[in-house]
């Protein structure tokens, strides 16, 4: 599948119309996270228009997007852009473009749930900061999280977590394109 | 009395432990009985979705599928907006969608129909019953208490889904905060997404979407922020005597070491207190210390408290 075809899907799978959106800027403009990013909402419908998927897989903005939805709300003609961020992630992870704190946090996370069904956010920030070799982030807070009762050390296990492993694993099977749609995985696209 | 079924959330059972405690007295005091969810499971939050887009529809849909076998007459909800949001998602595309709804019904081995609304507590709190329940349960009145309600993004957003009118100036809350005799203050930062998502995965970009909504909410006047979420709650508070060391570092060109903030509570002279909407509610319907963890906050709040109840009513609760 050539980078062309890869974004025609990514953008019919996020429900967004590359011409819709003619640069007004609003979204950019209202984003929390603008400052941090390498390329701005405005820029990711942009680089969709020109057909430069590759500038849109490897950029930060992908993982820095919080999916706060703030663009889409204002944009005045309805550019579903954090729908077109996450198909852009799937792309970026499905290519090994991922990004690398952030794939240990999610991961992180889902593996938690499936250990016991529930987060246990001591166990998953502690995980996190060994992991991504971030000892002292937010670990100021502990002491008084302790005292106060606010976590403990017993994870929050429920019943059904046999089944809720089971879950995990034909979700993401679903999820993995040969499975789900016979298709190839996708080629490296150059930066 | 009115039933919902009742998504607790992860954060209820260790960080949001002061909300938690609130919420029960508060509904018990209004006539709102909440069903907990059998064996409900994590919703995913917001990582779960970013690695596989099955999972965040599959993981929110378990519960709520649960809850329409065995409570079919009650809606769901929620106290935390990120939970509220997933919910809120899965339901939707499983209704919208046949082709959803068959992808997660097999992931999850359950028939789910949707046929329930979700909804969270500033939905259930300004329905017109339990507004003037509320209004008969009030015993305490707040005097000069300058409240900055923050919703945060994902209990507006994305208006397809929510339904939610206003999503750059709601008013449900300021309107609830009111009854209690709190002043709710005109501000900028209502919706703003305060950054909970990333504030592991990338803390450097994301602090100073916390860090604004504070420095707005202070410049406006505010002296609390209520909040209606457990997560923003833990951001706007937690992670406060880190930011306002960062702020006096930058201004005075000293360093501190970061530890340090372990011992040392936020400056109180800088710091503003950080309060759900249901705490709020359960001071002013007579809740005292005990049925409370107001103790259990970052930022203490006893002061503000005391101020805005008067000295020898606050005894009985601090
Ligand atoms: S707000 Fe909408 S139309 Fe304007 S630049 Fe952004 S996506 Fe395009
Ligand atoms: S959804 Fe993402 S891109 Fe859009 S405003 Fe929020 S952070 Fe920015």
């Amino acid at each position: 599948m050539t980078d062309h075809e890869t974004l025609a899907r990514l953008m019919a799978d996020a429900d967004v119309r590359q011409y819709d959106c003619y640069q007004c800027g609003k979204c950019s403009g209202g984003c929390p996270m603008a400052d941090a990013m390498d390329l701005k909402p405005r820029g990711v419908m942009r680089c969709a228009q020109i057909g430069s998927l590759g500038r849109i897989l490897n950029s930060n903005t992908i993982w820095l997007c919080t999916g706060c939805g703030a663009c889409a709300d204002r944009c005045p003609h309805d550019v579903n852009v954090p729908a077109l961020i996450e198909e852009a992630r799937y792309e970026a992870a499905r290519r090994g473009l991922g990004r690398h704190d952030s794939e240990v946090l999610n991961k992180a996370f889902v593996a938690n749930i499936k250990a016991f069904g529930r987060n246990h956010e001591m166990l998953l920030a502690g995980l996190y900061n060994v992991l991504a070799l971030k000892p002292i982030q937010d670990m100021a807070s502990v002491p008084h999280m302790l005292k106060k009762n606010l976590i403990g050390i017993k994870p929050n296990r429920i019943g059904a977590t046999r089944e809720i492993a089971e879950l995990i694993e034909r979700a993401e099977k679903w999820d993995d394109p040969m499975v789900a749609t016979g298709r190839s995985q996708t080629p490296e696209v150059k930066k | 009395m009115k039933r919902y079924a009742y998504f607790p959330g992860c954060a209820s059972e260790s960080t949001a432990k002061s909300a938690t405690l609130a919420n029960e007295f508060v509904f018990g005091r209004i006539g709102i009985d909440l069903v907990e969810i059998e064996d409900w499971n994590c919703c995913g939050a917001t990582s779960a979705h970013t690695l596989s887009s099955a999972l965040g529809l599959a993981l929110p849909a378990r519960p709520l599928a649960r809850a329409e076998a065995d409570w079919p007459e009650l809606d769901v909800v929620t106290g935390c907006a990120s939970c509220y949001a997933r919910l809120k998602l899965a339901n939707h595309r499983v209704r919208a969608d046949k082709s959803e709804r068959y992808m997660v019904e097999k992931i999850i081995g359950k028939p789910y129909e949707a046929k329930r609304e979700v909804l969270n507590f500033l939905d259930i709190l300004s329905d017109p019953a339990a507004r003037a329940n509320i209004g008969a349960a009030l015993l305490r009145r707040f005097k000069n208490l300058k409240a900055a309600c923050y919703y945060g993004c994902l209990n507006v957003r994305p208006a397809e889904i929510t339904g939610a009118e206003n999503r750059e100036n709601p008013m449900a809350m300021d309107e609830i905060a009111a009854l209690t005799g709190a002043e709710p203050v005109e501000w900028g930062f209502k919706t703003e997404c305060c950054g909970a998502a990333h504030q592991n995965d990338a803390a450097l970009e994301a602090r100073p979407l916390a860090g604004r909504i504070l420095d707005n909410a202070r410049a406006c006047g505010a002296d609390v922020i209520l909040t209606a979420c457990p997560m923003c709650q833990l951001n706007l508070e937690m992670r406060q005597g880190e930011y306002i060391r960062k702020r006096e570092e930058k201004r005075t060109g000293k360093a501190r070491f970061p530890l340090l903030d372990m011992v040392l509570p936020p400056d109180p002279e800088q710091a503003i207190p950080v309060l759900s909407i249901t705490e709020l509610l359960a001071v002013a319907m007579g809740a005292g210390g005990r049925r409370l963890a107001l103790d259990a906050h970052f930022v203490p709040v006893g002061r503000l408290i005391a101020g805005a109840l008067g000295g020898r009513e606050s005894e009985a609760i601090l």
